[in-house]
This record gives C-alpha cells, structure tokens and sequence, in this order.
C-alpha cells in the first residue's frame, strides 16, 4: 500500500499480524489450542491431556503475551476494566484457570473422586469455557473491521479448539474412553466446521465491502494458499477422510491428525488475522 | 460543562500540510507517527474530477470506543470530552488501536529515530525529550493540546478565540479553516458553523459520535 493510499483504500490491520504482532496471534491460537483441549479432556476424564492443556494456556499462551508487551511489568493493570474490555475479562478469566486448575490438577492426581476434586472441576471448566470464548469476542468487538465483527467468528475459535482438543486426545490415548464415540465426536465436529466456516464467509461477503474485501483476500488474494492448503486441506479435508477411513485410528494416525489439526488451527487464525481490513474513511465515492 | 470539538471548513483548506508540521513540532512527536493528517482522495471521472482533502485527528468521540476496550483504563475520557492516554499506564497491548474504526491511534515502537538518521539527535529533539518524551511501546494520539488549554483556561483565556488556549493546528491554519470551541455552547462560534453550514462527521454509522466536524 502506498502511504497516500492509507484509510482511503481497504487498509489492513497490522498490530496484531506482523512482526511483533505475530505473538498476538500465537498466543491467540495456543488460548483456542488449550481451552479446547483442556474441555476434552476434562469430559474424557484424561488427567495428562489436562495437564498439557494447562501448561499450554499458562506456559505458551501466557509467554506469547508476556514477549508481546513492551510493558510485561505493568500487565496486572489489565485486570481493572472488566466492566467494558474484553481483554481484561480474558485476564481474569485466565488467572482465574490457572489458580482453579492448578488445584484441580493436583486434587485429581491425589484425591480422584471427592467433592472437592469434583467442584474444582467444574470451576475450572468454567473459567476454561471463558477464556475460549473470550479471543472470538475480543476480534467481534471490533466494528471498525466488518469481517471480524460477526457472531459467528467466537462459535468457529470453539470449534477449532474443540477440534484440536479432540485430536490431542486422540494422540495421548483415552483411559476407559468410547473409541468409536471420539471418532463419530472428531467427524461431526469437522462437518460443523466446515459448514460454519462457508458459513462465516458466506455472511461476511454481505457485511458490507470491506468484509467482502477480506472474504476476496482469503479466496482469491494471497491468502488463498494459506486457508485452502491450510485451514481447508490439511485442517479439514484430510482429518476428515482419515476418521472414515478407520473408525479406529492407530497412534500414527493420530499424531497425523494432530499435526493436521494443529497446521489448520494456525492457517485459520492466521487468515482471519491477516486478511481484517479498515473500511476506507474516504473513499473515491464518498458523498 | 464544556465540549470541546473542532470544525474543519474543507472549502479554505489548501492541504498545506501546516496543521501536521504545527503538530509534530508543538508535541515533539518521533519521526513515522502522525496525530494529525491529510488524506486526499479524487471522486468522479475526467472531465469532471473533484479532489477530496481531508484534515483528520483523533475525533474525540463522545462515545469513545478506545477508551471502552482499554484493559488497564490508561485511555480517559475526561469531562470535556477530550480522550487522553496516560502513557504510565498503557501496556502496549493496542487493543485501542485495533478498535478505533477511524485509525487515529499510533503505536510508539521506536521512540529513539532520529529525524536526520546517522546524525544524532536534533537540539530540538533533544529539548522534546526532556520537555515531552514519548513512551516507546506505549500508544499516542493527539489530544486537543490539552495542555494548552487547561493552561489557557487557568488563565482566564478561551480555547478557540485566544492563540494560547487553543490547538496548535488550529493556530497555524493560515486560511482559517480550523475552528475550535464548546460544542456544548449554542452561540459558540463552532456550534454556530455547524447549524449554519450544515456541519458533517465522518462515518456516523459506526456510532462514535466523533466531535470534529467538515463543512463544505
């Protein structure tokens, strides 16, 4: 874009996509990532899927912000307004999983079964239920860019992360779990996904030009190999046709899907980012 | 209470670039970052081709969405009107600068270029610093010269009609095109501009309530 160009043509959003703003989106994913996984998990009882569930929201999602900020000093400030921002409920919501699921983690480990295991269990599953719907609000907050101020694009950061979470299962081996519940659990989920994300582009492209602009760029413009090869292929596609193929997935298999899943999640969450554009605040027809 | 708001008359614009110059030098602002801009834009098909000059600042909304989305409350909004950011307390997460829909807010990345790279600091940069530093990985705007005015004010002067209480941009515009009063005030000359000249805000659908208004 030229300089003279900017707010007067679709201008895209940079803070959180290049350079520094590329943790941004990182942390974002490893948020989905581990809510997902973690909410799995806690259904399928799987105490070391939680355990790297946790680790991944407090080490990895948590590092990302922390590198992200110029000012990590001052990020417990970031608590104090959530009464109207997004990222400060999301704060909470996350220091409110760490403290409920570190204790549930070692109630689990020590004290399997006993109310107190079993309350901190639904605490955080609860703040863990937050944190994943948190990232899809704070991105839908945001008018000044159409394409991600839609309803759908919280329910779709759900499903990627319950997709992940069920492929993350999948890897670590289920303890007294149904097999062929997960496999029909991953199939329906991928089907939901895929329907939702035509879905989410479909309405995008009537939300007005700018997020007909985006819709372009992740379908026609350079971020059409990202999000077919991607999000659509390697994220959907073939997870999919591996789960028909064998109701029963081997350990191999399961990695794959992981990877598969995983590449996806990043491929998706990368094209929202990247492809959110500023509708023009002149443009060459204005009055 | 006041309001106070600015009226941009787009007909005497010469998109001089004076206001932004004024604006770089009255907050010493680091090179790259812009509180104040022209965007020029061309509408229509030759032969008949009007071009389009826009002053634009931070529009100090009346209903500020940056100020909402701020997690640590360094973005105020203060009885005036006027949105500021307290640079203590900004962490540098730009959420306000994702959210502002008129793109009016800069991230301070580097506060340490030097306008004539490779030869050191300016005096007058040197003088910015210490006068009115800028915070690196925080996040700036303009500010209606706030200072100006509260000093003004305490002085007995009136933002809009005396120089030392009003805007730097304001001042500089040599065609006068820049007003700057009460919004509040229904005999302020803004007010008065607005009624009469059939005064417009920017993009109104995004529900902000901007309070810098064009006339033309």
């Amino acid at each position: 874009m030229n300089s003279y160009e900017w707010m007067v043509k679709y201008t895209s959003q940079t803070e959180w996509i290049k350079g520094g703003g590329m943790l941004v989106w990182l942390s974002f994913y490893a948020g989905i990532l581990g809510s997902g996984s973690y909410l799995v998990s806690l259904y399928f009882n799987n105490l070391l899927g939680m355990l790297v569930s946790w680790l991944i929201i407090v080490v990895i999602k948590n590092g990302f912000h922390m590198a992200h900020a110029k000012r990590p000093m001052r990020m417990w400030r970031m608590i104090l307004r959530p009464k109207s921002s997004w990222l400060s409920r999301g704060t909470i919501f996350i220091g409110l999983f760490t403290g409920c699921g570190f204790i549930q983690l070692i109630l689990s480990y020590l004290l399997p079964g006993t109310p107190a295991e079993i309350t901190f269990k639904l605490l955080t599953g609860i703040a863990v239920c937050a944190v994943l719907l948190y990232e899809g609000f704070t991105l839908n907050y945001i008018k000044g860019i159409p394409f991600w101020n839609s309803a759908l694009l919280p329910v779709l950061f759900i499903f990627w992360g319950l997709l992940s979470g069920l492929a993350l299962i999948a890897t670590i081996g289920w303890s007294g779990a149904d097999s062929s519940g997960l496999a029909a659990g991953n199939q329906l989920f991928l089907i939901a996904t895929i329907i939702l994300t035509v879905l989410y582009m479909w309405s995008a492209s009537y939300a007005g030009a700018a997020a007909q602009e985006s819709v372009k760029i992740i379908l026609q413009g350079n971020l059409s190999l990202i999000f077919g090869v991607g999000a659509v292929l390697l994220g959907m596609i073939i997870p999919l046709i591996i789960w028909w193929l064998s109701s029963v997935v081997g350990q191999t298999l399961a990695v794959t899907i992981l990877v598969c899943e995983i590449i996806g999640g990043l491929a998706f969450t990368y094209s929202v980012f990247k492809a959110g554009v500023y509708s023009p605040i002149i443009s060459n027809d204005w009055r | 209470m006041s309001r106070w708001g600015m009226v941009i008359d787009l007909k005497k614009c010469i998109s001089c670039y004076a206001c932004m110059v004024a604006c770089k030098q009255e907050h010493f602002i680091p090179p790259g970052v812009f509180w104040n801009r022209l965007l020029i834009s061309e509408a229509g098909e030759y032969p008949r081709v009007k071009k389009m000059v826009y002053p634009i600042l931070c529009n100090h909304c009346k209903k500020p969405v940056c100020v909402d989305v701020c997690p640590t409350g360094a973005s105020k909004q203060r009885e005036d009107g006027i949105v500021t950011i307290d640079s203590q307390e900004c962490t540098g997460c730009q959420y306000c600068v994702l959210t502002c829909p008129y793109q009016q807010r800069t991230y301070l990345a580097d506060t340490s270029k030097e306008y004539f790279p490779g030869q050191g600091l300016t005096k007058f940069e040197i003088i910015g610093q210490n006068l009115n530093p800028h915070e690196e990985g925080t996040v700036s705007k303009c500010n209606f010269c706030k200072d100006r005015i509260d000093e003004g004010m305490k002085n007995g002067l009136q933002p809009g009609i005396d120089r030392n209480a009003t805007p730097a941009c304001v001042n500089i515009c040599m065609v006068k095109a820049r007003h700057f009063g009460d919004l509040d005030d229904p005999n302020s000359n803004v007010s008065i501009l607005i009624r009469v000249r059939n005064g417009y805000r920017l993009r109104t659908e995004w529900g902000t309530e901007p309070s810098v208004y064009y006339i033309d």
